[in-house]
């Protein structure tokens, strides 16, 4: 501790970045668990900012807070808000001699550290004289330049590992709108194309199908995906509330 | 670095790069780099044989390279890179058993792609696009680039300067692998959980190691080695630091080599991955982690070894003790070889604990015989078949002897090196390790190991008198007949294991002598 404003706004902040640290890892949700890991981030970052390293202090926070948390809400948002991890132990006992493995180890690292005798802190001053960027700079062009320019093969592997993982490369040309008409007079079934799915007085969302003449609903008038995960709607509701409009207005026009 | 860096506010002075030292990782960067434009700009049908001739012609250059880099020894880039003996024998070692592996993995057999890669990773298990995908002839040949970059990452592992330079160099030579991994043509879920577990384990071992160099840092103010060893005379009042720092990195280094109680993902990884990057992994990657694991703890931190030399001793003889015994119990040929390989590794550990110069050189040597021993066993896997896929269950190799006695002969040569019999590159290895221990106050460490590899050579013994004293269960398990890649790797691999058995003086004389770090 050099001064005493760094000093309050650790004591301040230190709690409150140990809190969200152990919100991380006791709440559920992960939705809250992705608020904790930002309140920890920005801690952190502030923390760089009170040391003199701003420029880490600044990209702490555009890096981890701004960019990584938000690709981590957005897999949320697309794995589903509310699911959260499944907290069966398939190892008996996992769970405790974990926390005990951890505990110790925990412990071991406190002790060791905390029987050291640190001279006193040199600072970021000195390193600082010349601007904290251009001391970064020196050291990342300079004694650190191989690194650096390694890491562009981890970003070029990174790169091409998302295209082999994920991207399923069109292998057959698109089919034409002429050719699927086509292949269905060949075929000879749903000549027009497939029905759309139904459109209610309260709802015209795909998941809800749309009736046959009969009354029933058409399975063909929603998309396969959404049958195969059961998230197709009952139309019933919406096409009886349409009926009982209809019947008022009917009745209303007898009377 | 403080100091270094008080006069800097005048004008910037570029790093020094000797590129006739570095020119080895530029090739394979180079070969890695153009790779990946091929398969941006080449049109389908020819990627493969490009890809192949890219990444053979690339490693070969390299190698030449590593000869060329002798008359350039020493260490460059503000001490970033060294490049000294061992660091030039262990990068000749990692290219030389690439070439190997690269060689391999372009094994295709009767298909249009190399076999043991699926032809879509992004396509889902089982699923019609995965079918759409192999009947179109796709395939996945990004898996050279990745290769070449994995490999450039291996150079520059044992040749790391400095904590931070071997960090990138372990996270550019890890994230590959984990792709790689999870990329096989069979048993694809098998595969993909394989990759996922190696993956997150792996991120675990990285943050070790990163925690460990932070406190390495804290004690020394640098991240180089060479401060670091400087600093444990004269630092006085922070062995808290020192110690816990040490062992955290070790933690993330022979998490790489699998060393118990590190090795949870070997035998999953190992069983799941296509089996010709298996190999890879099992030979390139140890050389390299070894490499790492040699400058940390002779460069660096050899000095406070009375401190944290115990918790090594006891990685060493639960290494060798927990391989050899769980090797017993396996009925899966990858999952023996993957037990296997965690034994060796702690006869490895055996030689690095001598702290002496024939420490060095036996490592060294082991690492060889070992990699060219190993790729050569997991391409012999990759031949025997039942209908489509690999043959990995033991029962299945039962009377192979007597179907195939080449290729059985082949392989039973090789678990013959794996069990230190004499005439094989195994025994000469293990004698250096073993006597280098004996020779500096290690000799606890070579009895567990003799135990252990007796405890080891059962199971080898076992499987060989399965191929060839037991009756075949079916005639459903055939070698597949190899292309000249594969023929070529196994029998280089083979050839190698003899050789260094019989007239291992010259592998041995270069090992000696190339057995000194810069410091």
């Amino acid at each position: 501790m050099t001064s005493g404003g760094e000093a309050v706004l650790f004591w301040i902040l230190a709690p409150v970045s140990v809190l969200g640290a152990l919100g991380l890892l006791l709440v559920r949700k992960a939705v809250h668990v992705a608020l904790g890991m930002a309140v920890v981030m920005i801690n952190l970052g502030i923390f760089y900012i009170a040391q003199n390293a701003e420029f880490l202090g600044i990209v702490q926070i555009v890096v981890y807070t701004g960019a990584v948390m938000m690709l981590f809400i957005f897999v949320l948002m697309l794995i589903g808000v509310d699911s959260s991890d499944s907290l069966v132990e398939t190892i008996k006992g996992q769970k405790i001699a974990g926390l005990l493995l951890s505990t110790g180890l925990g412990v071991a690292l406190f002790a060791a550290i905390g029987s050291a005798t640190f001279a006193s802190p040199i600072g970021l001053k000195e390193v600082n004289a010349g601007g904290n960027i251009t001391g970064m700079a020196v050291l990342i062009f300079g004694k650190y330049v191989w690194a650096f320019e390694v890491t562009s093969a981890l970003l070029i592997t990174a790169a091409l590992a998302a295209m082999v993982l994920a991207h399923r490369e069109r292998l057959t040309p698109r089919p034409t709108q002429r050719q699927w008409s086509e292949r269905r007079f060949q075929v000879g079934k749903n000549l027009a194309g497939l029905p759309a799915p139904g459109v209610y007085a309260r709802r015209n969302a795909v998941d809800t199908p749309a009736l046959l003449p009969d009354g029933t609903p058409s399975e063909a008038s929603v998309p396969r995906v959404l049958t195969a995960r059961e998230q197709v709607n009952d139309p019933e509701p919406y096409a009886g509330a349409e009926r009982a409009i209809e019947r008022e207005i009917e009745e209303g026009t007898n009377r | 670095m403080i100091a270094s860096l008080s006069g800097l506010t005048t004008e910037f002075v570029a790093t020094k790069i000797n590129y006739g030292a570095v020119l080895p990782m530029l090739v394979v960067f180079g070969a890695a780099m153009i790779g990946v434009l091929v398969e941006a700009f080449a049109p389908r049908a020819v990627r493969y044989g490009a890809q192949v001739g890219v990444a053979l012609v690339g490693l070969v250059a390299a190698f030449m390279a590593v000869v060329l880099a002798v008359g350039h020894q020493g260490s460059t880039l503000a001490g970033a890179v060294v490049i000294d003996g061992p660091a030039l024998f262990l990068q000749g070692t990692i290219l030389a058993l690439s070439v190997l592996s690269v060689l391999a993995m372009a094994e295709r057999f009767d298909g249009i792609g190399a076999d043991a890669f699926t032809a879509q990773g992004a396509a889902a298990p089982g699923s019609p696009q995965e079918s759409a995908a192999v009947r179109a002839g796709a395939t996945t040949t990004e898996v050279f680039p990745l290769t070449m970059f994995a490999i450039g990452g291996m150079l520059l592992f044992p040749a790391a300067g400095d904590l931070l330079t071997m960090f990138v160099a372990l996270e550019v030579l890890s994230l590959p692998l984990y792709i790689l991994s999870g990329l096989a043509s069979r048993r694809r879920l098998l595969s993909q959980e394989a990759s996922l577990k190696y993956f997150l384990l792996g991120a675990f071992s990285s943050a070790f190691f990163l925690f460990g160099a932070a406190l390495l840092f804290g004690y020394s103010g640098s991240m180089d080695l060479g401060v670091i060893a400087k600093a444990i005379g004269t630092q006085s009042g922070m062995d808290g630091l020192l110690v816990p720092g040490v062992l955290l990195v070790l933690v993330g280094l022979l998490f790489k080599i699998g060393a118990v109680p590190f090795h949870s993902w070997t035998p999953d990884v190992y069983q799941g991955a296509p089996t010709p990057v298996t190999g890879f992994m099992a030979a390139c990657t140890k050389v390299a982690a070894f490499g790492a694991i040699l400058r940390f703890v002779y460069v660096g931190v050899g000095d406070s070894r009375w401190d944290w030399a115990p918790a090594l001793w006891a990685v060493a003889i639960l290494t060798m003790v927990v391989g050899a015994v769980l090797s017993i119990t396996q009925t899966d040929v990858k999952r023996l070889l993957a037990y296997s390989s965690i034994a060796h590794a702690g006869f490895v550990l055996t030689g690095l604990l001598a702290f002496d110069r024939v420490g060095v050189s036996s490592v060294m040597f082991y690492v060889v015989a070992y990699g060219f021993s190993t790729i050569a066993a997991f391409a012999i896997v990759s031949l025997v078949r039942d209908g489509g896929s690999e043959a990995t269950h033991l029962s299945q190799w039962a009377g192979l002897g007597r179907t195939h006695p080449i290729v059985a002969g082949a392989f039973a040569f090789l678990l013959l090196a794996f069990a230190g019999i004499p005439l094989t590159s195994g025994f000469t290895a293990k004698f250096a390790v073993f006597s280098a221990a004996i020779g500096h106050g290690a000799t606890p460490l070579a009895v567990v190991g003799v135990l252990a590899s007796a405890i080891a050579a059962f199971v080898y013994v076992r499987v060989i008198v399965l191929m060839y004293f037991t009756e075949s269960g079916g005639d459903s398990v055939r070698v597949v007949p190899p292309s000249i890649l594969t023929s070529a790797a196994v029998t280089i691999g083979v050839a190698m294991t003899l050789v260094l058995g019989v007239v291992p003086a010259p592998l041995l004389d270069l090992a000696s002598r190339s057995a000194l770090f810069l410091r």
